[in-house]
Formats: C-alpha cells, sequence, structure tokens
C-alpha cells in the first residue's frame, strides 16, 4: 500500500482552519481603504508586546529588518562588530553587515545555541554588541551572556526569528536583552502571507527611535528628524498574525507535544535536541544529529517524508564570510553539528499517527540496514 | 469616509472632505476578484516570490519598456537597492533634487552616499544645466526625480551621464506609464517604481520594482533583494530582504490590466485643470512639453496665498494638499550637512507655494469643475 506522503510544510491546512477569519480581515481592510500602519498594525503591536511580556512592540517588514533597524538604532555603523552565531540563516550576519559593521562569530555550545563560555573571548574593542539566535525555538542561555555582554557594555539583541513564544526561566523571550526581533515569515510559527517582522523592547528611547527609522525618519507628514527606511509591516499581514496571535499558545503546545514524541521516540537511535533546565522552546524545528545523513534523508524522501537541513553551511564558510579570513575549524562544534543535523517535518496540524510514522521509518533505517 | 494617507494620524482631520486625494475604496471595489486569486495562492501555500511575482514582473518590464523587472521591498528599497548594486562607498555623491520626498535622501544615506543637491527647473524637476556644476571626483549617480510624474529632460540629463560616465537611477516612484520622447520613464538606467497604495498602480501595501535593461544588473539585483542566495544554501553577497510579496504581485497584476485607463483618466482630469486654472491670476499651472507625457500621480500647481487656498478649498469640501512645504536640504535631518536658506531659491519658492488638488481615476467631471469654482472663488 502506498503510504500518504508528509510534507515538510503544510501552509494549506492551517489557512483552511483560518480562511473565514482571514477573508472576513481582508474584506474589512479593502473596503475601508487602510492599508499602511494604522488601526490594524497599532493592535497587533499592542497584543504582540504583552504576549512577548515587553513593554513595547513595533511591526516591521520582515525578520531582517527588525535586526537591522534595531542595530542602526543602537548606533553600529561601519568599523564596529556585532557578534553571532554561525549555525544562523544567513539574514543574522546579513543584517550586521548591512549597517556597515562586520559580522564576528562564536562557537555554539551542543544545544545549537551561543556558547556563553566562549563569548567573552570573541569580543574586541571593536564589538558594540550581542546576537544570539534562539536557534530551532529554544532560548540561547540568556544569564551568562548577559553577564558577559553587561561586563563589557555590549547590547545584546535578540534573534528570535524561529522562536516566538519560548521562555528563558519562565520569562517570554524577546525583551530579556536590549531588544528582540521577530519574523513573520510563512515558515514561522507564527506567520503572516507574505513577509513580516517586529521587533520588542522595553527601552522608551528605542522603541520612539525606530519608530522615526521605519517611516522615513518622520516625526509629522512634513518633517523628517534623522533619514530613515520605509520598513512597515503590511496592515492587512498585521490582521492576519492577530487572528494567529490568539491560538498560538495553542498551537505552540501541539508543537511541544510533536517535539515530545520524536524526542522519546528517537532517543537512544539518533542524537535528539538537548532540553536544558532554564529553556521552554517552541520547536520552529525539530533537529536531531544522524549519521548516514544522506542516506537516511532517500531513504525517508522514498516513503514520501520530507526532511530539510538548516543550515548546510555555516555562514563563516559562506562566500562572503571567507574573504573575512575564515576557515575550516574555526567554530568546530557548529561546523561538526552541520554534518549531521536533520530538521523533521513539525507543525500544529501534523498528525499523531503521521508522527509516529515518521519515528518508524527512521528506527527501521538504522535497525534493518 | 476616512481618507488614508501614509500617516496614520493626520488623515483623520480630513475625514469628512467629499473630493478627496484617497481612491482606495472605488478602485478595489471589486475586491472579490482578486479574494478569488489569494485564496487560490494560500492554498497552495507558495508566498515568496514564485510565479506570480515572476508574471508580473515581465508585464511590467513590457510596459516600461525593458529587459527586466524585479519586484521589490517598497519604492525606497528600490533606490537603495540600485544604489548598493552600485557599491556606493562612504562618503561618494550622488546628484539629486531637494524637492522630492524623503525616501529619495533616505535610500542614498542608506547606501552610504551624499546627497548633492541641484534646484529644480519651473516643472519643478532637476535643471540639469546646473548638474554639471555640481559633479565631482566622488560623483557616483545621477538620481533625477520625475516629480508627480512628469518626466525630467532626460536628454540633457543622458548626455551629462555619458560624457562623465555616471550611471542614472530614475525615481520613477510617481512616473509608472510616462514616457519621455515615447521611451518608457524607469528604462533610462536603474527605473525606480513605488507601488503604495497611493500610487497610480497600487498594491495593498508596500511594494516596489527596479527596471533595468542590464543582465549584470539584474543578476545582482537579484541576489541583493533575497539575502544573497544564489540556491537555498549558498550566500554570494552579504544582502537584504526586499522582495515583492507574492500576495502583493496578484494585486498588481489584477491592476495592470486597468493601467492604461488608470493613466489616461488621470491625464484628462489634469488637463481640463490645466485649461480652467491656467487663465486664474494667482494660479502658476507649471510649463508642459509635447516631448513629454506625464501622468500625473499627484496634480501639482503654484498658488498665491496657498496656506489660505488650501483652507479655503479643504472648508469647501476639497482635500486639497501639499506635496511638501519643506524642501530636503531644510529638513531637520540635513542639518548636519549645513545648508541654509537661500541655498536653492526655486525648490524653496516651490515648497512655499505648491498645492495638489485631487485627480485620480474616479474625480467626475462635476467634481473637477467643482474644485475649480472653488479656486476661481477664492482668487475673486
Amino acid at each position: 500500500m502506498r503510504q500518504e506522503s508528509i510534507p515538510f510544510v503544510n501552509l494549506g491546512i492551517q489557512f483552511e482552519r483560518f480562511q473565514n477569519e482571514i477573508i472576513e480581515k481582508f474584506k474589512q481592510i479593502s473596503s475601508a481603504g487602510h492599508y499602511i500602519l494604522g488601526a490594524e498594525v497599532e493592535a497587533f503591536e499592542h497584543e504582540f508586546a504583552e504576549y512577548c511580556q515587553a513593554k513595547f512592540a513595533l511591526g516591521v517588514a520582515n525578520g531582517a529588518d527588525a535586526l537591522f533597524l534595531v542595530m542602526k538604532a543602537l548606533g553600529v555603523g561601519a568599523g564596529d562588530e556585532v557578534i553571532t552565531a554561525p549555525n544562523s540563516f544567513l539574514a543574522s550576519a546579513g543584517a550586521i553587515v548591512a549597517t556597515g559593521a562586520r559580522a564576528t562569530f562564536c562557537d555554539v555550545a551542543e544545544d545549537y545555541n551561543l556558547d556563553p563560555e566562549k563569548l567573552a573571548a570573541a569580543i574586541t574593542p571593536k564589538t558594540k554588541g550581542v546576537m544570539p539566535v534562539h536557534l530551532t525555538g529554544l532560548p540561547a542561555d540568556m544569564g551568562p551572556i548577559l553577564e558577559v555582554a553587561n561586563k563589557h557594555g555590549l547590547f545584546v539583541l535578540e534573534d528570535c526569528a524561529q522562536a516566538v513564544g519560548a521562555r528563558y526561566k519562565g520569562k517570554r523571550i524577546g525583551a530579556i536583552g536590549t531588544a528582540g526581533a521577530f519574523s513573520l515569515h510563512p515558515l514561522k510559527n507564527l506567520h503572516v502571507h507574505g513577509d513580516g517582522g517586529a521587533i520588542t523592547t522595553n527601552d522608551e528611547k528605542l522603541y520612539q527611535k525606530l519608530k522615526l527609522l521605519r517611516n522615513h525618519g518622520l516625526k509629522n507628514r512634513d518633517e523628517c528628524e534623522i533619514w530613515g527606511y520605509n520598513s512597515r509591516l503590511d496592515a492587512i499581514q498585521a490582521a492576519i498574525a492577530r487572528i494567529k496571535l490568539r491560538h498560538l499558545d495553542e498551537m505552540t503546545t501541539r508543537y511541544q507535544t510533536i517535539a515530545d514524541n520524536y524526542w522519546r521516540g528517537l532517543k537512544g537511535v539518533v542524537r535528539v535536541p538537548d532540553r536544558p533546565d532554564f529553556a521552554e522552546g517552541v520547536y520552529h524545528n525539530f533537529v536531531i544529529q544522524v549519521e548516514r545523513r544522506p542516506q537516511l534523508q532517500e531513504y525517508l524522501s522514498s516513503k514520501g517524508i520530507e526532511t530539510k537541513i538548516h543550515y548546510p553551511i555555516p555562514i563563516h564558510l559562506q562566500q562572503p564570510a571567507r574573504k573575512w579570513g575564515h576557515q575550516e575549524g574555526d567554530f568546530p562544534v557548529a561546523e561538526r553539528q552541520v554534518t549531521k543535523i536533520l530538521s523533521l517535518p513539525i507543525y500544529p496540524e501534523l498528525t499523531d499517527e503521521q508522527v509516529s510514522r515518521v519515528i518508524s521509518e527512521i528506527r527501521f533505517f538504522y535497525e534493518a540496514t | 469616509m476616512e481618507v488614508l494617507n501614509f500617516l496614520p494620524n493626520q488623515y483623520r482631520e480630513t475625514g469628512a472632505l467629499e473630493i478627496n486625494h484617497n481612491y482606495l475604496i472605488e478602485q478595489f471595489a471589486d475586491y472579490p476578484l482578486i479574494f478569488k486569486k489569494i485564496e487560490k495562492l494560500i492554498q497552495v501555500g507558495d508566498y515568496t516570490l514564485g510565479a506570480e511575482v515572476n508574471r508580473f514582473e515581465s508585464r511590467f518590464a513590457e510596459i516600461v519598456g525593458t529587459k527586466f523587472a524585479l519586484g521589490v521591498g517598497s519604492g525606497t528599497d528600490a533606490l537603495f537597492l540600485s544604489l548598493r548594486a552600485l557599491d556606493l562607498q562612504p562618503g561618494d555623491e550622488v546628484i539629486t533634487t531637494p524637492y522630492t520626498f524623503y525616501a529619495t535622501i533616505g535610500a542614498i544615506v542608506t547606501a552610504g552616499g551624499r546627497p548633492v543637491f541641484v534646484d529644480v527647473k519651473e516643472d519643478y524637476n532637476i535643471d540639469p544645466k546646473k548638474i554639471e556644476a555640481a559633479i565631482t571626483p566622488k560623483t557616483k549617480a545621477i538620481l533625477p526625480v520625475h516629480w508627480s510624474g512628469n518626466p525630467c529632460d532626460m536628454d540633457e540629463i543622458t548626455a551629462l551621464a555619458e560624457k562623465y560616465r555616471l550611471p542614472i537611477v530614475e525615481d520613477s516612484c510617481h512616473g509608472i506609464m510616462a514616457k519621455y520622447k515615447g521611451r518608457g520613464l524607469g528604462s533610462f538606467g536603474f527605473g525606480c517604481f513605488s507601488m503604495h497604495p497611493l500610487k497610480n498602480l497600487n498594491v495593498w501595501g508596500d511594494g516596489g520594482v527596479i527596471c533595468t535593461n542590464d543582465e549584470g544588473t539584474y543578476k545582482k539585483l537579484s541576489l541583493l533583494r533575497n539575502h544573497g542566495l544564489i540556491n537555498r544554501d549558498q550566500c554570494e553577497v552579504w544582502a537584504y530582504n526586499s522582495r515583492l510579496d507574492t500576495l502583493q504581485a496578484i494585486v498588481a497584476n489584477h491592476l495592470l490590466d486597468k493601467i492604461a485607463h488608470i493613466t489616461d483618466a488621470r491625464i484628462e482630469n489634469a488637463q481640463y485643470y490645466d485649461q480652467a486654472l491656467g487663465s486664474i491670476s494667482g494660479i502658476k499651472v507649471p510649463p508642459r512639453s509635447p516631448d513629454k507625457k506625464a501622468v500625473y500621480h499627484i496634480y501639482v500647481i503654484q498658488a498665491e496665498r496657498r496656506n489660505e487656498l488650501q483652507d479655503h478649498l479643504v472648508k469647501s469640501g476639497v482635500d486639497a494638499k501639499v506635496h511638501y512645504p519643506i524642501p530636503m536640504h531644510l529638513q531637520p535631518a540635513a542639518k548636519p550637512w549645513g545648508y541654509k536658506v537661500g541655498d536653492f531659491p526655486r525648490a524653496e519658492s516651490i515648497c512655499n507655494s505648491v498645492i495638489s488638488l485631487p485627480v485620480h481615476e474616479f474625480i467626475t467631471p462635476e467634481q473637477r469643475t467643482f474644485v475649480v469654482e472653488r479656486v476661481k472663488e477664492f482668487y475673486s
């Protein structure tokens, strides 16, 4: 019997669930003609700030812009350095370079996040800040990171692109450091139907500056206080984010349940993710480490199970970073992980049966071959 | 009916007007048709780039008359990415006009450049005769702004660009479908367009386009808008995220079918205004040229006692606006560059006297007659 395939993502079924609400909202917005900023965006910002336990939130065009704008607002520019993780998505380093600064890296620990013990050694006199990435949806160990950062007078910008709703020692990520940058890209746990992003912070001055920067630096219609950018969350996307935010906790619980099933089902067969005491992850990705990865991936694919690698080439070994003199061996933990990591399908609509099937196929692969 | 502008708070003041600048409700009265296409997209789940964006890009390139068009996040980003593609270094200069929207200057500064202003002519566009004096060894580009959708003097600008081997980055954000001697605006170098909700071709949020004839430039821009990725896993250059949303490409494709009509209706309204207002003492209509097909994103004229006229019109229910009262060199953000009042006298006097009248395609003959009557009444 040919089994039904299990795609890595399935946005269609999530839409079916929210279809009526979303279409209704679209109608409202297009019949009122309010497409830029305005009430929907403000309401989203208010609700998102509350959700993230932050004083302020600001909707922006995408997650990369969220990182970029915060650093611009903090005065990062040419000659500066910002430290981030070499195993993140490219946008983390790209946003640093976009400010004119240079991205520098600190190796990660077994939980895929910045290794606080190696952080101090990565700091130079040019370092202005640290950008820990809550990769896969698991919070980085913020306590020791903040300690090192504070000691050196560095800002801490949390890259929360994959981690909306995650908690570090009981507190939501996003305003634990100086600010948090979120992505609402269609593949994220909280997502919209195009590009979108958000920034969270408790710092009112920073918030006010960011508000100027995302909208041409305009303090009113006719006066430009600082030369800024155009990076706004579309009103229709804000409306979609609001609909989904109301269901986020429930969706997160489902992500966690699936992760827990994978974890128990695969423990001892492959390397399952760390579950440090300080963190409550939201499993944007469920990443395992495996032997014979290409063969496993091919086997699963032959069974209709789609898997991905996030990401096969660490940032410091990407073409433009090699120009800074990086080479293999610079960040051994990240480099070792990238040869073994594999992301399994995980989304709220994935059924228990589908999860069991993924588990048994992986078990079968290692037991039978 | 509320009126939309790019800042949410100020349009509430003009909420009760009869003849508005905003026309979004009318323009998207057929939104169920667009929803049908969006629903399909959402079911497929293909939200980033993809077929609908490709289709829009090839249609847009055809309209402008370039080999390539690339959908990006906004008009601002179109300018910024074009300048980034030129690899500006700190201290590099870009020649532009002080009579423009903030985004022109913001994009130059973001790309690492320094704007060098050249005064405008009577038609509100950069004065080509004054450009040469502003060129220095640091000049890296000329950035003319086709204000209101009225073409700049492209023959003169192109000649200078060739003489000094400078690229042209056209701020065509107002100028979709406009033509200079039969050639599409946005086809003289980097053509930068905005599809902000208040533009002639508009989407349901922010969106922009860059046009070019150069394949190398097109490839470079394709990398710059999408994290520098040559495939899913490999990055060739440090870059940005600035994509036209697929959902917005659907809206844009829908409107491309109507853009010829939108443009013609605006031109007809503008020609009516030109004729009816041109003879009023107190009003100065800018010179028009048969070489230039202007598309009137806004209908701008100069008026004596401008602020009083604006009050009078608003009180009469006409949403008259000022685009914009303060030139770029006198903005608070320009302070570090040390400009002062008197540096660009034409731009300054224009900012003190311009007024914009509603000109969009839903203005009826009765409405435009009403507008003209109110202006006449003010000066009588």
